[in-house]
Protein backbone atom coordinates (compact mmCIF):
# COMPACT_ATOMS: atom_id res chain seq x y z
CA UNK A 1 0.00 0.00 0.00
CA UNK A 2 2.76 2.45 0.98
CA UNK A 3 6.43 1.98 0.19
CA UNK A 4 9.43 4.20 1.00
CA UNK A 5 12.74 3.39 -0.69
CA UNK A 6 15.86 5.31 0.37
CA UNK A 7 13.83 8.50 0.81
CA UNK A 8 15.72 11.63 1.80
CA UNK A 9 14.25 15.08 2.41
CA UNK A 10 16.44 18.09 3.10
CA UNK A 11 15.35 21.60 4.17
CA UNK A 12 18.00 24.33 3.85
CA UNK A 13 20.91 21.94 4.55
CA UNK A 14 19.01 20.28 7.41
CA UNK A 15 18.20 16.64 6.71
CA UNK A 16 14.62 15.98 7.88
CA UNK A 17 14.62 12.36 6.62
CA UNK A 18 17.68 10.34 5.68
CA UNK A 19 17.52 7.28 3.39
CA UNK A 20 14.29 6.00 4.92
CA UNK A 21 12.92 2.67 3.67
CA UNK A 22 9.84 0.77 4.88
CA UNK A 23 6.61 -0.73 3.59
CA UNK A 24 3.05 -0.69 4.93
CA UNK A 25 0.42 -3.26 3.94
CA UNK A 26 -3.21 -2.56 3.18
CA UNK A 27 -5.33 -2.39 6.35
CA UNK A 28 -2.38 -1.93 8.72
CA UNK A 29 -2.52 0.41 11.72
CA UNK A 30 0.89 2.00 12.18
CA UNK A 31 2.24 4.56 14.62
CA UNK A 32 5.10 6.86 13.69
CA UNK A 33 6.85 8.22 16.70
CA UNK A 34 9.94 10.03 17.89
CA UNK A 35 10.94 13.29 19.52
CA UNK A 36 10.20 16.73 18.03
CA UNK A 37 12.18 17.23 14.82
CA UNK A 38 12.49 13.49 14.25
CA UNK A 39 10.81 13.79 10.83
CA UNK A 40 7.29 12.48 11.62
CA UNK A 41 5.37 15.36 10.03
CA UNK A 42 7.75 15.43 7.06
CA UNK A 43 7.04 11.76 6.47
CA UNK A 44 3.29 12.38 6.39
CA UNK A 45 3.72 15.41 4.09
CA UNK A 46 5.67 13.22 1.70
CA UNK A 47 2.87 10.68 1.67
CA UNK A 48 0.14 13.20 0.82
CA UNK A 49 2.53 14.91 -1.59
CA UNK A 50 2.58 18.31 0.07
CA UNK A 51 6.31 17.86 -0.47
CA UNK A 52 8.49 15.81 -2.75
CA UNK A 53 11.48 13.70 -1.76
CA UNK A 54 14.95 15.01 -2.67
CA UNK A 55 16.11 11.42 -3.13
CA UNK A 56 14.47 8.01 -3.25
CA UNK A 57 11.03 6.83 -4.31
CA UNK A 58 7.65 6.70 -2.60
CA UNK A 59 4.85 4.49 -3.86
CA UNK A 60 1.28 4.91 -2.63
CA UNK A 61 -1.72 2.84 -3.68
CA UNK A 62 -0.11 1.94 -6.99
CA UNK A 63 1.19 5.47 -7.70
CA UNK A 64 4.89 6.21 -7.84
CA UNK A 65 6.43 9.63 -7.08
CA UNK A 66 9.07 9.06 -9.79
CA UNK A 67 6.52 8.87 -12.57
CA UNK A 68 3.60 10.79 -11.04
CA UNK A 69 2.53 13.81 -13.09
CA UNK A 70 1.66 17.10 -11.36
CA UNK A 71 -1.87 16.88 -12.78
CA UNK A 72 -2.39 13.45 -11.16
CA UNK A 73 -1.60 14.62 -7.62
CA UNK A 74 -5.21 15.71 -6.83
CA UNK A 75 -6.48 12.23 -7.79
CA UNK A 76 -3.89 10.55 -5.58
CA UNK A 77 -4.83 12.83 -2.67
CA UNK A 78 -8.44 11.68 -2.97
CA UNK A 79 -7.21 8.23 -1.89
CA UNK A 80 -5.66 9.71 1.23
CA UNK A 81 -7.57 11.21 4.14
CA UNK A 82 -5.53 13.55 6.31
CA UNK A 83 -6.21 14.66 9.88
CA UNK A 84 -4.10 17.78 10.21
CA UNK A 85 -2.52 18.86 13.46
CA UNK A 86 -3.97 22.36 13.03
CA UNK A 87 -7.30 20.93 11.73
CA UNK A 88 -7.38 23.13 8.59
CA UNK A 89 -11.12 23.72 8.83
CA UNK A 90 -12.70 26.60 6.92
CA UNK A 91 -13.84 29.10 9.54
CA UNK A 92 -16.58 30.67 7.38
CA UNK A 93 -18.28 27.37 6.59
CA UNK A 94 -20.50 25.16 8.70
CA UNK A 95 -19.48 21.72 9.91
CA UNK A 96 -21.63 20.22 7.14
CA UNK A 97 -19.98 22.31 4.42
CA UNK A 98 -16.49 21.60 5.73
CA UNK A 99 -17.05 17.85 5.48
CA UNK A 100 -19.06 18.06 2.26
CA UNK A 101 -16.20 19.96 0.61
CA UNK A 102 -14.13 16.77 0.36
CA UNK A 103 -16.98 15.17 -1.62
CA UNK A 104 -17.81 18.22 -3.75
CA UNK A 105 -14.20 18.25 -4.88
CA UNK A 106 -14.70 14.63 -5.96
CA UNK A 107 -17.83 15.61 -7.91
CA UNK A 108 -20.45 13.79 -5.79
CA UNK A 109 -24.13 14.74 -6.11
CA UNK A 110 -25.82 16.59 -3.25
CA UNK A 111 -28.06 13.67 -2.24
CA UNK A 112 -25.11 11.34 -1.77
CA UNK A 113 -23.11 14.08 -0.07
CA UNK A 114 -25.90 14.56 2.49
CA UNK A 115 -26.02 10.84 3.22
CA UNK A 116 -22.26 10.43 3.53
CA UNK A 117 -21.75 13.56 5.65
CA UNK A 118 -24.40 12.39 8.09
CA UNK A 119 -22.82 8.93 8.29
CA UNK A 120 -19.38 10.47 8.94
CA UNK A 121 -20.79 12.80 11.59
CA UNK A 122 -22.56 9.85 13.21
CA UNK A 123 -19.29 7.93 13.36
CA UNK A 124 -17.54 10.80 15.16
CA UNK A 125 -20.60 11.44 17.35
CA UNK A 126 -21.31 14.99 16.21
CA UNK A 127 -24.51 14.78 14.17
CA UNK A 128 -26.05 17.51 16.30
CA UNK A 129 -23.30 19.96 15.27
CA UNK A 130 -24.12 19.92 11.55
CA UNK A 131 -24.92 23.63 11.32
CA UNK A 132 -22.28 24.90 13.75
CA UNK A 133 -19.24 26.86 12.68
CA UNK A 134 -15.77 25.61 13.69
CA UNK A 135 -15.19 28.56 16.05
CA UNK A 136 -18.17 27.41 18.13
CA UNK A 137 -16.64 23.94 18.70
CA UNK A 138 -14.15 22.71 21.30
CA UNK A 139 -10.70 21.48 20.25
CA UNK A 140 -11.83 17.84 20.59
CA UNK A 141 -14.91 18.49 18.47
CA UNK A 142 -12.88 20.25 15.79
CA UNK A 143 -10.53 17.29 15.73
CA UNK A 144 -13.45 14.91 15.22
CA UNK A 145 -14.83 17.09 12.41
CA UNK A 146 -11.41 16.89 10.76
CA UNK A 147 -11.57 13.10 11.06
CA UNK A 148 -15.07 13.07 9.57
CA UNK A 149 -13.84 15.15 6.62
CA UNK A 150 -10.85 12.83 6.17
CA UNK A 151 -12.93 9.64 6.03
CA UNK A 152 -16.06 10.86 4.26
CA UNK A 153 -14.62 10.03 0.82
CA UNK A 154 -13.70 6.46 1.84
CA UNK A 155 -9.93 6.88 1.44
CA UNK A 156 -7.69 3.83 1.30
CA UNK A 157 -5.18 5.49 3.62
CA UNK A 158 -5.81 7.75 6.62
CA UNK A 159 -2.99 9.91 7.98
CA UNK A 160 -3.18 11.73 11.30
CA UNK A 161 -0.59 14.17 12.56
CA UNK A 162 -0.59 14.41 16.37
CA UNK A 163 -4.37 13.82 16.49
CA UNK A 164 -4.52 13.92 20.27
CA UNK A 165 -1.87 16.58 20.80
CA UNK A 166 -4.15 19.24 22.27
CA UNK A 167 -6.78 17.00 23.78
CA UNK A 168 -7.52 15.82 27.33
CA UNK A 169 -7.35 12.10 28.13
CA UNK A 170 -11.06 11.40 27.60
CA UNK A 171 -11.19 13.20 24.27
CA UNK A 172 -7.97 11.48 23.15
CA UNK A 173 -9.42 8.06 24.03
CA UNK A 174 -12.57 8.91 22.07
CA UNK A 175 -10.53 9.89 19.02
CA UNK A 176 -8.45 6.70 19.15
CA UNK A 177 -11.63 4.64 19.38
CA UNK A 178 -12.84 6.27 16.16
CA UNK A 179 -9.55 5.45 14.43
CA UNK A 180 -9.86 1.81 15.43
CA UNK A 181 -13.38 1.66 14.02
CA UNK A 182 -12.17 3.17 10.73
CA UNK A 183 -9.28 0.71 10.60
CA UNK A 184 -11.70 -2.17 11.22
CA UNK A 185 -13.40 -1.19 7.93
CA UNK A 186 -10.12 -1.90 6.09
CA UNK A 187 -8.61 1.58 5.92
CA UNK A 188 -4.84 1.74 6.36
CA UNK A 189 -3.99 4.14 9.19
CA UNK A 190 -0.78 6.01 9.98
CA UNK A 191 -0.66 8.11 13.11
CA UNK A 192 2.26 10.40 13.87
CA UNK A 193 2.54 11.05 17.58
CA UNK A 194 5.07 11.71 20.29
CA UNK A 195 2.66 10.37 22.92
CA UNK A 196 3.87 6.85 23.72
CA UNK A 197 0.80 6.12 25.83
CA UNK A 198 -1.24 5.90 22.64
CA UNK A 199 0.49 2.77 21.39
CA UNK A 200 1.86 1.20 24.58
CA UNK A 201 0.72 -2.42 24.82
CA UNK A 202 -1.50 -2.18 21.75
CA UNK A 203 0.49 -4.77 19.79
CA UNK A 204 0.37 -2.42 16.78
CA UNK A 205 3.33 -1.58 14.58
CA UNK A 206 5.46 1.42 15.58
CA UNK A 207 8.08 3.14 13.41
CA UNK A 208 10.60 5.00 15.57
CA UNK A 209 12.36 8.02 14.14
CA UNK A 210 15.21 10.11 15.47
CA UNK A 211 16.90 13.02 13.69
CA UNK A 212 15.47 11.93 10.36
CA UNK A 213 16.55 8.28 10.67
CA UNK A 214 14.26 5.28 10.99
CA UNK A 215 15.78 3.74 14.10
CA UNK A 216 13.30 0.99 14.90
CA UNK A 217 10.34 -0.86 13.39
CA UNK A 218 8.60 -2.87 16.11
CA UNK A 219 5.36 -3.76 17.87
CA UNK A 220 3.99 -1.34 20.46
CA UNK B 1 -20.10 23.58 -11.75
CA UNK B 2 -23.07 24.37 -9.54
CA UNK B 3 -20.81 24.39 -6.51
CA UNK B 4 -18.36 26.70 -8.31
CA UNK B 5 -21.23 29.11 -9.05
CA UNK B 6 -22.27 28.96 -5.40
CA UNK B 7 -18.71 29.66 -4.28
CA UNK B 8 -18.45 32.60 -6.68
CA UNK B 9 -21.78 34.09 -5.55
CA UNK B 10 -20.80 33.62 -1.91
CA UNK B 11 -17.54 35.42 -2.52
CA UNK B 12 -19.34 38.23 -4.35
CA UNK B 13 -21.41 38.74 -1.22
CA UNK B 14 -18.60 38.33 1.33
CA UNK B 15 -16.27 40.70 -0.48
CA UNK B 16 -19.01 43.09 -1.52
CA UNK B 17 -17.04 46.32 -1.06
CA UNK B 18 -14.10 45.33 -3.21
CA UNK B 19 -16.53 43.93 -5.77
CA UNK B 20 -18.64 47.09 -5.76
CA UNK B 21 -15.57 49.19 -6.41
CA UNK B 22 -14.56 46.89 -9.25
CA UNK B 23 -18.05 46.93 -10.79
CA UNK B 24 -18.16 50.76 -10.69
CA UNK B 25 -14.69 50.99 -12.28
CA UNK B 26 -15.61 48.51 -15.00
CA UNK B 27 -18.96 50.28 -15.41
CA UNK B 28 -17.24 53.61 -16.06
CA UNK B 29 -14.91 51.95 -18.58
CA UNK B 30 -17.78 50.26 -20.38
CA UNK B 31 -19.81 53.49 -20.30
CA UNK B 32 -16.97 55.18 -22.21
CA UNK B 33 -16.87 52.23 -24.63
CA UNK B 34 -20.65 52.50 -24.98
CA UNK B 35 -20.31 56.19 -25.90
CA UNK B 36 -17.62 55.38 -28.45
CA UNK B 37 -19.80 52.72 -30.09
CA UNK B 38 -22.76 55.10 -29.91
CA UNK B 39 -20.75 57.78 -31.74
CA UNK B 40 -19.46 55.27 -34.29
CA UNK B 41 -22.94 53.92 -34.94
CA UNK B 42 -24.36 57.38 -35.58
CA UNK B 43 -21.49 58.52 -37.78
CA UNK B 44 -21.91 55.34 -39.80
CA UNK B 45 -25.62 56.16 -39.95
CA UNK B 46 -24.94 59.65 -41.29
CA UNK B 47 -22.50 58.24 -43.84
CA UNK B 48 -24.93 55.55 -44.94
CA UNK B 49 -27.72 58.12 -45.33
CA UNK B 50 -25.50 60.25 -47.58
CA UNK B 51 -26.94 58.86 -50.84
CA UNK B 52 -30.37 60.15 -49.84
CA UNK B 53 -28.98 63.68 -49.88
CA UNK B 54 -26.39 63.13 -52.47
CA UNK B 55 -26.75 63.09 -56.22
CA UNK B 56 -24.39 63.35 -59.16
CA UNK B 57 -25.26 65.74 -62.00
CA UNK B 58 -23.68 64.93 -65.34
CA UNK B 59 -23.76 67.93 -67.72
CA UNK B 60 -23.79 66.76 -71.30
CA UNK B 61 -22.42 68.70 -74.22
CA UNK B 62 -24.92 70.35 -76.58
CA UNK B 63 -23.85 68.07 -79.41
CA UNK B 64 -24.80 64.86 -77.60
CA UNK B 65 -27.26 62.90 -79.64
CA UNK B 66 -30.27 61.00 -78.34
CA UNK B 67 -28.69 57.65 -79.06
CA UNK B 68 -25.62 58.56 -77.05
CA UNK B 69 -27.77 59.76 -74.18
CA UNK B 70 -29.74 56.49 -74.20
CA UNK B 71 -26.53 54.47 -74.25
CA UNK B 72 -25.13 56.44 -71.33
CA UNK B 73 -28.38 56.08 -69.39
CA UNK B 74 -28.36 52.34 -70.01
CA UNK B 75 -24.73 52.07 -68.96
CA UNK B 76 -25.40 54.00 -65.74
CA UNK B 77 -28.55 52.06 -64.91
CA UNK B 78 -26.51 48.85 -64.98
CA UNK B 79 -23.98 50.22 -62.48
CA UNK B 80 -24.43 48.49 -59.10
CA UNK B 81 -24.12 51.74 -57.12
CA UNK B 82 -26.71 53.64 -59.18
CA UNK B 83 -30.30 53.71 -57.98
CA UNK B 84 -31.83 55.79 -60.82
CA UNK B 85 -30.89 58.02 -63.74
CA UNK B 86 -33.03 60.91 -64.91
CA UNK B 87 -32.47 62.87 -68.10
CA UNK B 88 -33.13 66.62 -67.88
CA UNK B 89 -33.27 68.35 -71.24
CA UNK B 90 -32.13 71.93 -71.85
CA UNK B 91 -35.76 73.08 -71.82
CA UNK B 92 -36.61 71.25 -68.65
CA UNK B 93 -33.52 72.72 -67.02
CA UNK B 94 -34.63 76.20 -67.97
CA UNK B 95 -38.13 75.64 -66.58
CA UNK B 96 -36.61 74.37 -63.36
CA UNK B 97 -34.29 77.35 -63.15
CA UNK B 98 -37.10 79.72 -63.83
CA UNK B 99 -39.20 78.21 -61.06
CA UNK B 100 -36.32 78.26 -58.60
CA UNK B 101 -35.59 81.93 -59.32
CA UNK B 102 -39.26 82.82 -58.58
CA UNK B 103 -39.58 86.62 -58.54
CA UNK B 104 -36.09 87.05 -60.05
CA UNK B 105 -36.99 85.01 -63.12
CA UNK B 106 -37.15 88.20 -65.17
CA UNK B 107 -33.35 88.09 -65.52
CA UNK B 108 -33.80 85.21 -67.98
CA UNK B 109 -36.07 87.22 -70.26
CA UNK B 110 -33.32 88.90 -72.26
CA UNK B 111 -31.77 85.60 -73.35
CA UNK B 112 -31.92 84.78 -77.03
CA UNK B 113 -31.19 81.14 -76.63
CA UNK B 114 -31.17 78.61 -73.78
CA UNK B 115 -27.68 78.75 -72.22
CA UNK B 116 -28.18 75.65 -70.12
CA UNK B 117 -26.89 72.16 -70.83
CA UNK B 118 -28.86 68.94 -70.90
CA UNK B 119 -27.94 66.76 -67.96
CA UNK B 120 -28.32 63.40 -66.31
CA UNK B 121 -29.20 63.34 -62.62
CA UNK B 122 -27.91 60.19 -60.96
CA UNK B 123 -29.22 58.97 -57.58
CA UNK B 124 -27.02 56.50 -55.77
CA UNK B 125 -28.06 53.36 -53.95
CA UNK B 126 -28.21 53.50 -50.14
CA UNK B 127 -26.44 50.26 -49.50
CA UNK B 128 -23.06 49.75 -51.05
CA UNK B 129 -22.38 53.47 -51.02
CA UNK B 130 -18.64 53.65 -51.27
CA UNK B 131 -16.60 56.78 -51.78
CA UNK B 132 -13.97 55.07 -53.94
CA UNK B 133 -16.58 53.54 -56.25
CA UNK B 134 -18.42 56.88 -56.57
CA UNK B 135 -15.16 58.65 -57.46
CA UNK B 136 -14.24 55.92 -59.95
CA UNK B 137 -17.60 56.35 -61.68
CA UNK B 138 -17.20 60.13 -61.82
CA UNK B 139 -13.68 59.81 -63.27
CA UNK B 140 -15.03 57.47 -65.92
CA UNK B 141 -17.85 59.90 -66.81
CA UNK B 142 -15.46 62.86 -67.02
CA UNK B 143 -13.40 61.03 -69.62
CA UNK B 144 -16.40 60.64 -71.95
CA UNK B 145 -16.54 62.93 -74.99
CA UNK B 146 -20.26 63.63 -74.53
CA UNK B 147 -19.79 64.77 -70.93
CA UNK B 148 -19.07 68.42 -70.34
CA UNK B 149 -18.79 68.36 -66.55
CA UNK B 150 -19.74 66.32 -63.52
CA UNK B 151 -20.87 68.02 -60.36
CA UNK B 152 -21.30 66.31 -57.00
CA UNK B 153 -20.86 67.20 -53.36
CA UNK B 154 -17.12 66.61 -53.16
CA UNK B 155 -16.70 68.78 -50.09
CA UNK B 156 -19.56 67.23 -48.13
CA UNK B 157 -18.44 63.75 -49.10
CA UNK B 158 -14.85 64.53 -48.17
CA UNK B 159 -15.76 66.07 -44.81
CA UNK B 160 -18.04 63.23 -43.79
CA UNK B 161 -15.49 60.62 -44.73
CA UNK B 162 -12.65 62.45 -43.01
CA UNK B 163 -14.69 62.70 -39.83
CA UNK B 164 -15.68 59.05 -40.12
CA UNK B 165 -12.12 57.93 -40.64
CA UNK B 166 -10.84 60.13 -37.77
CA UNK B 167 -13.52 58.90 -35.40
CA UNK B 168 -12.81 55.30 -36.41
CA UNK B 169 -9.09 55.64 -35.69
CA UNK B 170 -9.68 57.43 -32.41
CA UNK B 171 -12.34 54.90 -31.41
CA UNK B 172 -10.03 51.98 -32.13
CA UNK B 173 -7.48 53.53 -29.75
CA UNK B 174 -10.06 54.27 -27.05
CA UNK B 175 -11.63 50.79 -27.37
CA UNK B 176 -8.23 49.10 -27.07
CA UNK B 177 -7.16 51.27 -24.15
CA UNK B 178 -10.38 50.89 -22.16
CA UNK B 179 -10.68 47.17 -22.91
CA UNK B 180 -7.16 46.69 -21.59
CA UNK B 181 -8.01 48.80 -18.53
CA UNK B 182 -11.08 46.65 -17.81
CA UNK B 183 -9.06 43.46 -18.22
CA UNK B 184 -6.46 44.89 -15.84
CA UNK B 185 -9.09 45.82 -13.23
CA UNK B 186 -10.48 42.26 -13.32
CA UNK B 187 -6.96 40.84 -13.27
CA UNK B 188 -6.07 42.86 -10.15
CA UNK B 189 -9.33 42.06 -8.37
CA UNK B 190 -9.04 38.33 -8.98
CA UNK B 191 -5.43 38.43 -7.83
CA UNK B 192 -6.40 40.19 -4.60
CA UNK B 193 -9.27 37.74 -4.02
CA UNK B 194 -6.95 34.83 -4.69
CA UNK B 195 -4.46 35.99 -2.08
CA UNK B 196 -7.26 36.61 0.41
CA UNK B 197 -8.41 33.03 -0.09
CA UNK B 198 -4.95 31.49 -0.23
CA UNK B 199 -5.45 29.46 2.95
CA UNK B 200 -8.77 28.15 1.67
CA UNK B 201 -7.20 27.23 -1.66
CA UNK B 202 -4.42 25.40 0.17
CA UNK B 203 -7.06 23.30 1.98
CA UNK B 204 -8.86 22.66 -1.32
CA UNK B 205 -5.62 21.35 -2.80
CA UNK B 206 -4.87 19.10 0.17
CA UNK B 207 -8.35 17.61 -0.14
CA UNK B 208 -7.68 16.70 -3.79
CA UNK B 209 -9.09 19.65 -5.73
CA UNK B 210 -7.89 19.96 -9.32
CA UNK B 211 -6.66 23.25 -10.77
CA UNK B 212 -9.86 23.53 -12.79
CA UNK B 213 -11.97 23.18 -9.62
CA UNK B 214 -9.96 25.93 -7.91
CA UNK B 215 -9.98 28.24 -10.95
CA UNK B 216 -13.65 27.95 -11.89
CA UNK B 217 -15.15 30.18 -9.13
CA UNK B 218 -12.63 32.91 -9.94
CA UNK B 219 -13.49 32.78 -13.63
CA UNK B 220 -17.19 32.96 -12.80
CA UNK B 221 -16.50 35.83 -10.41
CA UNK B 222 -14.49 37.75 -13.04
CA UNK B 223 -17.18 37.19 -15.64
CA UNK B 224 -19.93 38.27 -13.24
CA UNK B 225 -18.03 41.44 -12.27
CA UNK B 226 -17.61 42.29 -15.95
CA UNK B 227 -21.29 41.55 -16.62
CA UNK B 228 -22.44 43.76 -13.74
CA UNK B 229 -20.07 46.52 -14.84
CA UNK B 230 -21.59 46.17 -18.32
CA UNK B 231 -25.10 46.56 -16.91
CA UNK B 232 -23.98 49.74 -15.18
CA UNK B 233 -22.19 51.03 -18.30
CA UNK B 234 -25.21 50.13 -20.46
CA UNK B 235 -27.57 51.92 -18.08
CA UNK B 236 -25.29 54.98 -18.17
CA UNK B 237 -25.16 54.99 -21.97
CA UNK B 238 -28.94 54.59 -22.24
CA UNK B 239 -29.49 57.31 -19.63
CA UNK B 240 -27.27 59.73 -21.52
CA UNK B 241 -29.08 58.90 -24.77
CA UNK B 242 -32.44 59.62 -23.15
CA UNK B 243 -31.05 62.84 -21.70
CA UNK B 244 -29.86 63.98 -25.15
CA UNK B 245 -33.17 63.02 -26.73
CA UNK B 246 -35.33 64.54 -24.05
CA UNK B 247 -33.62 67.77 -23.13
CA UNK B 248 -30.85 68.77 -25.49
CA UNK B 249 -32.90 68.08 -28.58
CA UNK B 250 -34.94 71.23 -27.99
CA UNK B 251 -31.78 73.32 -28.28
CA UNK B 252 -29.96 71.15 -30.80
CA UNK B 253 -32.57 69.61 -33.12
CA UNK B 254 -29.89 67.92 -35.22
CA UNK B 255 -29.11 65.65 -32.23
CA UNK B 256 -32.65 64.31 -32.47
CA UNK B 257 -31.58 62.09 -35.35
CA UNK B 258 -29.15 60.17 -33.16
CA UNK B 259 -30.05 56.58 -32.40
CA UNK B 260 -28.96 54.11 -29.74
CA UNK B 261 -29.45 50.52 -30.87
CA UNK B 262 -30.68 48.29 -28.04
CA UNK B 263 -28.23 45.65 -29.26
CA UNK B 264 -25.39 47.92 -28.18
CA UNK B 265 -26.86 48.28 -24.67
CA UNK B 266 -27.22 44.50 -24.46
CA UNK B 267 -23.72 43.93 -25.83
CA UNK B 268 -22.05 45.91 -23.04
CA UNK B 269 -22.77 43.36 -20.24
CA UNK B 270 -21.73 40.52 -22.54
CA UNK B 271 -18.56 42.35 -23.59
CA UNK B 272 -17.90 43.09 -19.91
CA UNK B 273 -18.28 39.40 -19.03
CA UNK B 274 -15.83 38.39 -21.76
CA UNK B 275 -13.28 41.02 -20.64
CA UNK B 276 -13.78 39.90 -17.02
CA UNK B 277 -13.12 36.27 -17.90
CA UNK B 278 -10.02 37.28 -19.90
CA UNK B 279 -8.70 39.29 -16.92
CA UNK B 280 -9.35 36.39 -14.52
CA UNK B 281 -7.75 33.87 -16.87
CA UNK B 282 -4.59 35.96 -17.15
CA UNK B 283 -4.47 36.45 -13.37
CA UNK B 284 -4.93 32.72 -12.66
CA UNK B 285 -2.38 31.82 -15.31
CA UNK B 286 0.24 33.99 -13.63
CA UNK B 287 -0.49 32.78 -10.09
CA UNK B 288 1.35 29.78 -8.77
CA UNK B 289 -0.83 27.30 -6.94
Amino acid sequence: MIGFKDVTRIYDNITALRKVSFGIEKGEFVYITGPSGAGKSTLLKLIYLAEKPDEGTISIAGWDTDTLKESSIPYLRRNIGVVFQDFKLLANRTVYDNIALALRIRGYGETEIKERVHDALKLVGLRHKTDSFPAALSGGEQQRITIARAIVGDPTVLLADEPTGNLDVDNAAGIMKIFKEINARGTTILIATHNRELFRNTGLRVLWFDSGNLVADEEG
Amino acid sequence: MLYSIRLALKSLWFEKWIHMLTVVTIGVGLFVLGLVFFALYNIEGVASRLPERFSVTVFLSDRTGEREIDQLKARLSRDPIVESVKFISKDEALVELRSSLKDAAYILEGLDENPLFPSLEIRLKENGFDRKRVEALIDELRRLRSVDDVVYGEDLLGTIYTIRSGVKTLSAGVILLFSMAIVFVCYSTVKILFYRRKEEIEIFKLLGATRAFIRMPFLIEGGTLGFMGGLLGGAGTYGLYRFINGLVVTDFPMLGEMQLPLGLVAALPLGGAVLGIIGSTIALGRLKF
